[in-house]
């Protein structure tokens, strides 16, 4: 046992020569998150300030040029003159001078007399629609500001109170810094491993060390050890990193945290090795490891779009990705001090997700290796 | 342009026929004079003088370190000297690179055919960027298949050849447009003996025909069957000469022992001909890798 | 060029032959479309509610049901604990809560104004603040349709409310995949060319190939035509497959002319072309060559505007953008796409994109030496 435990150490200990004597590598694995952590949380600020608004004032009344002040009086649109042809209306919105155009109809001061009700156009350039809907709830909200204002009609008959629980800013980076930690673990362990495994293979020296009394369970063990010190290194550099730069709170227990993370960790090594027992280059090993582990931990797990605006068959897909779980366990953790009552759902999918590939992956790794 | 060129060079080394195994060649294809290279600090080739005639082969032998590689690289055009002259087929290695390149046959220590082409695809890829035409490619390709007894796997992928017949069929290739002067780095290391003879045969074929040979070599045997060997040590030309005339010169039977006692230091320079810009006791730094990079 | 012509025959030999590669260039993209297209959506749908109820009254019924009605909520949860709206969320089985207290029907009818509570769990914030919206338009709904019942002009004389029609051009039916396929389509013109020439050109550096090419008559500017040309080709019939695929299979309008999209592709192609070769000059090994090409992308794309709108990002990263070559084609791929808009009218992004493309191009070439060392 004691052998054992040196032969598996002296692997660890050449693997963590190579991890350090590769800096364009580790660079990348440092930076790379820290880049996506800084534009992910600066830059996914879903607000728009200063929408460039065109108006069309074709009643030219008292009334028109208060809904125009209204407008004016906040500071989400910057209102500009527009071109009154249908064809200036298009003009603008291709050359992306304004975004939205207010048209007010003649007859919009009598009508707002004579009722039932006055209408004024809208015309939103809707090429981006999400950045539509918000403007057309934000036109929405000033001019029931205005109708209140004046005490017109359509107020609405009860209160609405909204209050926003765990992250109240609505803050991107709360969001993102789970996912990145989740990412980084998936490059490295799944990624790397699997890479420096094919380079083994590419370059002969797997052979070498089959002849030598390692076992193979102690060349997993020795491969794999340095990558997971290297990714709880880097999960915890991108972790302070978020909650220093940008306030991200750790709400749950910190016990939770570690052990969980661990089974994710296990997880992609599992994958890793799987992969690794599959490619024969690190070609090879890159376009797999980048398909299988990579591209699902970012696009189907929920990291940057809700999984449930998918269609129904994606979202099936979305149960054998490992980070949909840990997602919701971090996320969980982090922001809401979600306990495991809370969480041992995904808890309970990862672990058995993470039972059958370790087993599998073993067992394969062993018997690529003995043979 | 290219026309013009070419004709240019055939004026300047319009002369007689010579007899390649003087030695001394009349028409001089290859000259040097204090040739050097340095890496940083570390100076690969140290001041070589030579003068290669028509015809002749010529052995490079030396370590691996001694400069070799870094010399034929600066003869191909690949690699700019850091001082000295060399011209190739009468073309300057500093301005005139693109005449050499016109003029040159050239294999490097690592296989370079493309081994996910089938072997008459790399024939007609080798010779399209040549510059040969269609049918001129088809009768050069039709001959060294023959002669290298590959008709029938011509439609083959180079990958699944031995390595005996990639090696010839790469130096088939260097040939394949008819150059003046091949440079051939190392061809024959990790093949048997039987294919290194086979090399020699078509290398001795090609010398009789006018081509000069230039090849680094280390293996001793080999180094018998050129007209002229030059040992190198530390960049340096430390020994030059006709086998005979080495063997003569150091009291030595095999041009081996002669590489021994030279290249080990004892001796002061050679003799010959050899006007290599300096003498055994080198102050370069022995021992360090200039092949690479 | 006929030497130009033999380099460009191999190279699409050697592609052809290694079926991986086929794979890469034409199956990929189209998986990759698919995928992309019904991951990435920017709409928010079938978000989970939890609803505590506690009056349970006519009224709050009916404005359960509104709630149900829509595509926009799911309602996961109905319970009379206001308690377990929280615990749903850390369980993740609820994402917004509406909490209806006591008396609100009774409230209703004779006043004073109730509350109707809406509780976000405010994690993804986009999701949030999109959900935010839906809940009001919702609850705006049901207040206009009940008081459509009450008699005219109960708000009083001369009163009378401002109504908004609003026009949306161009989508619609704010469907986020015409906005999304016309940017992935961008996406694979990016990564496409990349990294395929990068790792062509630095395969033939490691094999050894290179250096064989280099002592041959063939110019540095013949080599790199030759081996990109075949890469470019590839290129436009990749657009050509992603372009037909969006249109045929997501029922994408392409407004604008479609030489437009394909001059304006070829201006592009050189920039991405040039960074894989700038890639290859930095690196020696394919794996070297596929960070650096995946570090390059992943900038790329994030300060694009692909997911994330530019003018959301605060101005320093605003300005950033300004270098990125991507965001350029973007813009001008999106509104050929979605506005019809003729070239001629987007020269403030072709510009700067030809001046890129062309600077990029050419300090590539420049640092591809033919001599080593």
């Amino acid at each position: 046992m004691n052998a054992s435990m040196n032969r598996a150490a002296s692997l660890a200990r050449k693997e963590l020569m190579h991890i350090m004597k590769d800096p364009r590598t580790l660079l990348i694995v440092f930076i790379m998150p820290l880049l996506q952590l800084v534009m992910f949380g600066y830059a996914f600020d879903m607000e728009i300030h200063m929408i460039p608004v065109g108006v069309i004032d074709r009643d030219n009344s008292t009334e028109s040029r208060r809904l125009i002040e209204t407008f004016r009086g906040s500071d989400l649109f910057r209102l500009s003159e527009a071109g009154a042809g249908s064809g200036d209306v298009e003009a603008s919105f291709q050359s992306r001078k304004t975004r939205a155009v207010l048209v007010i109809p003649p007859g919009f001061g009598k009508d707002l007399a004579r009722g039932p009700a006055a209408d004024v156009q809208m015309i939103i350039d809707a090429s981006d629609p999400n950045s539509a809907q918000l403007m057309k709830n934000y036109f929405g909200q000033v001019l029931a500001g205005f109708n209140e204002s004046g005490g017109r009609g359509g107020a609405m008959p009860f209160d609405v109170r909204t209050s926003i629980l765990y992250n109240p800013d609505l803050k991107s980076a709360f969001f993102f810094v789970p996912g990145i930690v989740a990412m980084i673990m998936v490059m490295i362990c799944a990624l790397l491993t699997s890479i420096t495994v094919a380079r083994e293979k590419e370059t002969g020296t797997m052979e070498q060390l089959l002849v030598s009394p390692v076992r193979p369970r102690e060349i997993i063990a020795g491969k794999v050890l340095p990558y997971v010190f290297l990714a709880f290194l880097d999960g915890t550099f991108i972790l302070v990193v978020g909650i220093l730069l940008f306030g991200v709170p750790f709400n749950g227990s910190l016990l939770l945290m570690v052990g969980l993370s661990t089974l994710y960790i296990i997880t992609a090594l599992s994958l890793g090795l799987m992969i690794s027992t599959v490619a024969r280059t690190q070609q090879v090993a890159i376009m797999m490891a980048l398909t299988i582990t990579m591209l699902p931990t970012i696009m189907l797990s929920g990291l940057v779009f809700p999984i449930e605006s998918m269609p129904k068959p994606l979202q099936l897909f979305t149960y054998i990705v490992p980070a949909r779980y840990f997602l919701q366990i971090i996320r969980g953790i982090l922001l809401k001090g979600s306990a495991l009552a809370h969480l041992w759902q995904p808890a309970l999918s990862l672990l058995v997700m993470t039972s059958i590939l370790l087993t599998v992956a073993v067992r394969r790794f062993g018997m690529k290796l003995e043979r | 342009m290219d026309e013009t060129r070419m004709t240019g060079t055939a004026g300047r080394e319009a002369g007689g026929e010579n007899d390649p195994r003087t030695g001394r060649a009349m028409d001089t294809v290859v000259r040097t004079r204090g040739l050097t290279r340095r890496f940083g600090s570390f100076t690969a080739v140290d001041g070589v003088s030579l003068d290669v005639g028509r015809g002749e082969i010529f052995g490079f032998l030396g370590a691996n370190g001694a400069g070799k590689t870094t010399m034929i690289r600066m003869l191909c055009g690949l690699l700019m000297p850091s001082g000295g002259e060399a011209t190739v087929a009468g073309f300057d290695v500093y301005r005139e690179s693109e005449g050499i390149k016109r003029n040159i046959g050239y294999m490097s220590q690592r296989f370079s055919l493309y081994e996910d082409l089938t072997i008459e695809e790399n024939i007609e890829f080798y010779g399209g960027i040549y510059g040969l035409k269609m049918d001129e490619i088809r009768v050069r390709r039709d001959a060294l298949l023959e002669m290298l007894g590959l008709q029938a796997e011509a439609r083959k992928l180079t990958r699944d050849l031995p390595l005996g017949f990639k090696q010839r069929l790469a130096l088939g290739t260097a040939l394949l447009h008819d150059p003046k002067i091949v440079f051939l780095d190392e061809p024959t290391s990790g093949v048997d003996p039987r294919v290194r003879r086979a090399f020699w045969d078509v290398i001795h074929e090609e010398s009789k025909k006018g081509k000069t040979v230039f090849v680094s070599t280390h293996f001793m045997e080999e180094a018998e069957y050129c007209h002229r060997v030059s040992i190198m040590r530390d960049g340096k030309v430390i020994a030059l000469g006709s086998p005979g005339e080495l063997k003569r010169e150091y009291g030595r039977s095999t041009i081996q022992d002669v590489f021994i006692e030279v290249a080990s230091g004892r001796t002061a320079a050679g003799g010959g001909e050899a006007r290599a810009g300096g003498s055994g006791d080198s102050a370069g730094p022995a021992g360090k890798g200039g092949e690479g990079s | 060029m006929r030497r130009i012509y033999f380099m460009m025959k191999k190279e699409f030999r050697q592609i052809f032959r290694d079926p991986p590669m086929v794979a890469i260039i034409f199956v990929m993209p189209v998986v990759q479309m698919l995928v992309l297209s019904f991951a990435i959506t920017t709409e928010i749908k079938h978000v989970k509610l939890a609803v505590a109820d506690l009056d349970n009254g006519v009224a709050t019924r009916a404005i359960t049901r509104a709630f149900a009605n829509t595509d926009r909520f799911d309602v996961n949860i109905v319970t009379d604990d206001p308690a377990a709206v929280k615990e749903g969320m850390r369980s993740w089985d609820a994402q917004v809560g509406l909490v209806i207290l006591p008396g609100f029907g009774r409230d209703l009818a004779r006043g004073p104004a109730p509350q109707v509570n809406i509780v976000m769990d405010g994690v993804d914030g986009n999701a949030a603040s999109v959900a935010m919206g839906y809940a009001a338009g919702i609850l705006q709904d049901y207040a206009e349709k009940s008081a459509a019942g009450a008699p005219a002009g109960a708000a009083g004389r001369g009163a009378f409310p401002a109504r908004m029609q609003e026009r949306m051009w161009y989508n619609p039916d704010l469907d986020s995949k015409n906005y999304m396929v016309p940017g992935i389509v961008v996406v694979l013109l990016t990564i496409l060319p990349m990294m395929l020439s990068a790792m062509s050109l630095v395969k033939e550096k490691e094999i050894g190939t290179l250096e064989q090419l280099q002592v041959t008559p063939l110019g540095r500017r013949e080599l790199l035509a030759g081996k990109l040309t075949p890469f470019l080709i590839l290129s436009f019939i990749e657009l050509a497959i992603v372009t037909v695929v969006a249109v045929l299979a997501f029922g994408i309008t392409m407004s604008g002319s479609y030489a437009d999209l394909a001059l304006a592709a070829l201006v592009y192609l050189a920039t991405t072309i040039g960074l894989g070769i700038f890639i290859s000059t930095i690196t020696g090994t394919q794996q070297q060559a596929m960070f650096v090409a995946w570090f390059f992308m992943m900038f790329m794309i994030l300060m694009s505007g692909f997911f994330i709108p530019i003018e959301n990002m605060p101005p320093f990263l605003r300005r950033l953008t300004l270098l990125n070559p991507m965001r350029y084609f973007l813009a001008v791929v999106r509104d050929l796409f979605q506005k019809g808009t003729p070239l001629s009218s987007l020269w403030k992004d072709m510009l700067p994109m030809g001046l890129y493309g062309l600077a990029i191009f050419a300090s590539g070439v420049m640092k591809f030496r033919k001599r080593l060392g």
